[in-house]
């Protein structure tokens, strides 16, 4: 039985193609056949995530326009063989892909992968209705600002209006820090306004940024806190129920100092 | 908030407080595109419709949230009355 999940988020640089590289990844490393699309046509970046970039001959579009079969197309991870990229076409625009195109290209993937993971464009025009048109799963992806969180309320509607089953939320970049401070939305904040089920949180984490600079993924770094948290999620996925870690972060003396006073005040 | 916080800022709200609340009221708008002259419309309505039935109904107390809920969105208002004096 193989799924077909979008990530999508409706603001940009929230960190869908992170999350899809390292969902990816950690799907194969349970052990399961999984694609990675990008959808994101024109504003290539998957590859470049995975560190896969110059292995591309084909595209997805090469793919939908016959210029070459599927298999040609799809590039194997570096670490993982049953993990495949299908990297977005460069060059071309959007409009070379349509709502069919994708539903067709998700149907053939799904032959052939336990999961197929669609990083979606940002925004909510054809690339995002492309990318979420083959779903059978949305993962939604947000930040605690406002402004992530008010483009992810949108989405929700949206994908409920395109009649896709209920879509879940990671919560990015979380700052427990100043979460505990007052000075960032909680995952109980964000929560009580989206009103969808949670399916991961992940701690900000500057090892994204170095793994990234590499060409490395998160997940295979046992020290990231992000990698465990994508991990868990990858786990959630597989139907596992997997405790939401602890967001408390080992703390330094002065922090304890003042923790002191802080921890008598949560509202 | 923390006596840290209490002496270096003095009272100034949360900003994870501000930024929810925030959020509330835009999503008011998002969801069901109410301008704020509709919404400030719509709350002196229900005054005016609470207030024929309870006296003590004042629109600038009134306090319109909407929530998104499992299959539909709510909007919810709360309207403090007055205490009369007797």
């Amino acid at each position: 039985m193989s799924r077909v999940i979008t990530i999508t988020s409706g603001k940009g640089g929230v960190g869908k193609t992170t999350s899809t590289a390292n969902l990816g990844t950690a799907l194969a490393m349970q052990g399961a056949k999984v694609a990675v699309v990008d959808a994101d046509i024109g504003l290539r970046n998957l590859d470049v995530v995975m560190g896969l970039e110059n292995r591309i001959v084909y595209d997805l579009v090469d793919v939908i326009e016959g210029r070459c079969r599927l298999r040609q197309a799809l590039i194997k991870d570096k670490h993982f063989p049953d993990l495949c990229l299908l990297p977005a076409a460069q060059t071309r625009d959007k409009d070379a892909v349509s709502v069919d195109d994708m539903i067709a290209l998700a149907h053939q993937l799904r032959t052939e992968f336990d999961y197929v993971l669609i990083d979606s464009p940002a925004g909510i025009e054809a690339g995002f209705r492309n990318a979420i048109a083959g779903a059978d799963e949305v993962v939604i992806i947000t930040t605690p600002e406002v402004s992530a969180v008010r483009d992810a309320d949108r989405i929700v509607g949206l994908v409920e209006a395109f009649e896709k089953s209920h879509p879940r939320l990671v919560i990015n970049r979380i700052k427990p820090r100043m979460v505990s401070r007052g000075d960032m939305m909680s995952v109980e904040d964000v929560l009580q306004i989206l009103a969808i089920d949670l399916i991961g949180v992940v701690p900000d984490d500057e090892q994204i940024v170095t793994a990234t600079n590499r060409g490395e993924v998160a997940v295979l770094d046992r020290a990231s806190r992000a990698g465990r948290a994508f991990i868990d999620i990858a786990r959630r996925l597989g139907g596992e129920e997997v405790p939401f870690a602890s967001l408390d972060e080992p703390q330094g003396l002065m922090d304890r100092f003042f923790g002191m006073f802080g921890r008598r005040s949560t509202r | 908030m923390s006596l840290f916080d209490k002496l270096f800022r003095g009272r100034q709200e949360r900003s994870s407080d501000v930024a929810r609340e925030r959020l509330l009221t835009v999503l008011v708008h998002d969801r069901v595109k109410l301008t704020p002259e509709i919404l400030a419309q719509m709350k002196a309505e229900l005054a005016e419709v609470v207030a024929r039935y309870v006296p003590g109904a004042n629109p600038d107390e009134i306090d319109v949230t909407l929530m998104r809920g499992e299959s539909n969105d709510h909007i919810k208002a709360d309207i403090p009355l007055r205490r009369s004096a007797n």
